[in-house]
């Protein structure tokens, strides 16, 4: 038995990142002095997860316009599709108050002329963020958050349909956390890793997406029963070809657009990209279309910045200092000078996010990000069906979500629920399950490579499950496309990993117990995403997911797809649930 | 791009309890060799190139290079971090020099001094 820590906290944080510290913020405003907020993080809080290179934009704010503006754009930019405007409203309510805070808090932000922000297009404003996650990190240091660092949290803890609390491992100590919350916000992000990456061997991590996000966030829902939403409506990025940067530092910060080969300007030439809004078409539609010019053989496909601002283009390196240094390298390395070539572009790997231009994660009850477990709520990447909130909305969803915990904690004066020593034993075995399992099968025999004879290790998983998913569940590689058939097999495998072969896991420290840990949660992600992709037999999203048994859209499917996982059978219960417009107006077209 | 360790100039963090660019790595990639006494990473394609060990390091004794499969030989990436900003110096394959000063906080506090 491992040496054990319990802490109780009032409002329990498991997540330090971009939604979490500003929840512990919120939350001490909202809850006065006497108030106990603890934050569980599983690296270093000042410089942990998807802002830990920085970031030069803040890609929500309201510019120009109404908050209402800003839904229309949102519905908009993912096709029309139905996307939960409540919460996107309550967000674009008060996002700008929350980046006046970030900026007090001593983020650099760019001035115009005006006294106004520098805007980068429609809703979007530059900053100076290479150290976005430090001074995030010093809201919830203000706060007076008790923060646990190198804690891998691996379960919560439901009782009576209600979050008591959560169980996980030190990453260095190696003990035992048992944390008790009266309310607890799981904001740990979103999900890398689950299809094969670009580049790989030793580049396998140069993606666009934080590689150590693996959907625990998803994963631990899920077990806890928690109805989930939209897991087939995934993130397929254009990225800067082998970097895969950002794009929108070229294509909306200088407007350079996509051009292939032949040097044309397909989005403003076809009459399909023409009619969703030519060069600034919805995010799905744009990956689409690279994906159509390149099958047609008019690839490479690139970002003319040689036809953008010729202005801009002079401080393009230092913003891609601010966010994504390795690009400027590259360049170096390799010869290329934007001001004078077009810069390649590529289709990345699939992300599962909730707060960028994808909407997976838990379903909440209106505005108040209390998912279907009492007592349990989400931020950031972990909540679903409200997209394009980035950075400054998920600021903006931790004071929410904080603002509704704290007012629940009061309104039913939550306490401290008892959990039986029983239950600690079972959730200390499985968290440390792959670890102790190493040592047992260490004695059943060793190769003279040093592998197990009866174990498998965590990059076995990994390379296994990003193969099935690359392959039959519509990878890179594959073009995205899935059917029916092809996510039958991914079906069978994945439940095959997870039903049988979890059992051989073995890893040899606490490094490797995290990673394994990684994989778990991705595995159960996976389930969610083929039941998910199954279940919406029609093609809403494409570019992001193309359905070759299912090309149109279908009026069946103008709805969420949610779901809830059943424990006795291991089935994903998929359902429609109606879309409620809130802010009128044609769902295709933006209102400003 | 992941990072490197020139061994003349790293110390090890002798005196703190782990060193810097363990503490602070987001991806629990960076460890003390206690062979050597020098940082080492677990896993180099694990990295994600966030290069907050490099902007970290006490001694910058830690150099960010990208994979080859990826970019040529002898580019660099250096960033001198300050106060308020940091100073990054790009030397291309060529020995071509460029420097860029990005700001990084508004006042003078301590957020950039880990």
């Amino acid at each position: 038995m491992a040496d054990r820590v319990y802490i109780d906290a009032d409002v329990l944080i498991l997540g330090g990142g971009t939604s979490g510290c500003i929840a512990a913020w919120e939350a001490r405003q909202a809850g006065g002095d006497d108030l106990k907020i603890v934050i569980m993080e599983k690296a270093f809080i000042r410089h942990s997860g998807c802002l830990s290179a920085g970031m030069n934009a803040l890609n929500m704010y309201i510019n120009q316009g109404t908050p209402e503006d800003y839904v229309a754009y949102v519905r908009y930019d993912i096709c029309g599709a139905p996307i939960r405007e409540d919460i996107i409203l309550s967000v674009a309510l008060e996002v700008n108050d929350t980046v006046k805070l970030m900026e007090s808090a001593g983020l650099p932000m760019k001035m115009k002329e005006d006294g106004r922000y520098l805007n980068r297009g429609k809703w979007n404003i530059e900053v100076n963020g290479s150290l976005l996650k430090p001074i995030t990190a010093s809201k919830a240091f203000d706060a007076g958050a008790e923060i646990y660092n190198r804690v891998y949290i691996t379960e919560l803890i439901i009782k009576d349909g209600s979050c008591v609390g959560a169980v996980g491992f030190g990453v260095r100590d190696g003990k035992f956390y048992i944390c008790r919350g009266k309310v607890t916000l799981l904001c740990t992000g979103g999900a890398a890793g689950l299809w094969r990456p670009n580049n790989r061997r030793d580049a396998h991590h140069r993606i666009w997406y934080f590689p150590f996000n693996c959907g625990s966030a998803y994963a631990m829902c899920k077990r806890a029963g928690a109805e989930m939403t939209s897991f087939e409506m995934r993130l397929v990025p254009i990225r800067t070809k082998d970097t895969f940067s950002p794009t929108g530092t070229m294509s909306i910060g200088m407007g350079a657009p996509m051009v292939n080969a032949l040097g044309e300007v397909f989005m403003e030439k076809d009459p399909y990209y023409v009619s969703w809004g030519g060069h600034t078409a919805p995010t799905p539609i744009r990956m689409l279309a690279f994906q159509r010019e390149t099958l047609a053989h008019r690839g490479p496909i690139y970002l003319d910045t040689t036809k953008g601002d010729p202005a801009k283009v002079t401080g393009l390196k230092g913003q891609y200092l601010d966010m994504s240094p390795c690009i400027v390298l590259y360049w170096g390395c390799n010869d290329i000078d934007p001001s004078k070539e077009p810069i390649e572009i590529d289709g990345g790997d699939p992300y599962l996010v909730g707060a960028h231009a994808g909407m997976s994660g838990a379903w909440t009850k209106g505005i108040t990000r209390e998912t279907t477990v009492q007592r349990l709520y989400v931020s950031g990447d972990a909540l679903g069906a409200a997209p394009s909130r980035f950075i400054s909305g998920s600021w903006t969803c931790g004071r929410i979500a904080a603002r509704h915990m704290v007012k629940a904690l009061k309104e039913n004066s939550y306490q401290f629920v008892d959990i039986e020593e029983g239950v600690c034993d079972t959730l200390e075995e499985r968290t440390f399950g792959p670890l102790k399992r190493y040592q047992e099968k260490s004695a059943e025999g060793v190769w003279s490579d040093g592998t197990l004879m009866t174990g498998i290790t965590h990059k076995d998983l990994e390379s296994r499950m990003q193969k099935i998913m690359e392959e039959y569940c519509g990878g890179r590689t594959h073009w995205y496309f899935v059917n029916e058939t092809y996510l039958d097999i991914a079906r069978k495998h994945i439940k095959r990993m997870r039903q049988d072969q979890l059992q051989y896991l073995c890893v040899r420290d606490l490094h490797e117990l995290q990673l394994a840990w990684d994989v778990i949660n991705r595995l159960d992600v996976c389930q969610l995403v083929i039941e998910h992709m199954s279940f919406r037999k029609e093609t809403r999203f494409p570019g992001y997911v193309n359905r070759t048994d299912y090309p149109e859209p279908d009026p069946e499917f103008d709805c969420f797809v949610n779901s809830v996982w059943e424990q006795e059978t291991d089935e994903v219960r998929c359902f429609k649930v109606p879309y409620e417009q809130v802010v009128p107006g044609d769902r295709k077209k933006q209102s400003i | 791009m992941p990072p490197k360790v020139d061994p003349t100039k790293c110390d090890g963090c002798r005196g703190e309890s782990e060193p810097l660019c363990e503490q602070v790595c987001p991806g629990n990639l960076m460890t003390l060799d206690k062979d050597t006494m020098k940082a080492i990473i677990r896993d180099k394609s694990d990295c994600w190139d966030c290069m907050t060990c490099t902007k970290a390091c006490p001694r910058q004794a830690i150099q960010t290079v990208l994979q080859y499969q990826l970019a040529y030989f002898p580019g660099k990436l250096i960033p001198l971090v300050g106060t308020n900003s940091v100073t990054w110096t790009s030397i291309d394959c060529h020995g071509r020099v460029e420097r860029f000063v990005m700001k990084t906080l508004v006042s003078g506090d301590d957020e950039d001094e880990d």
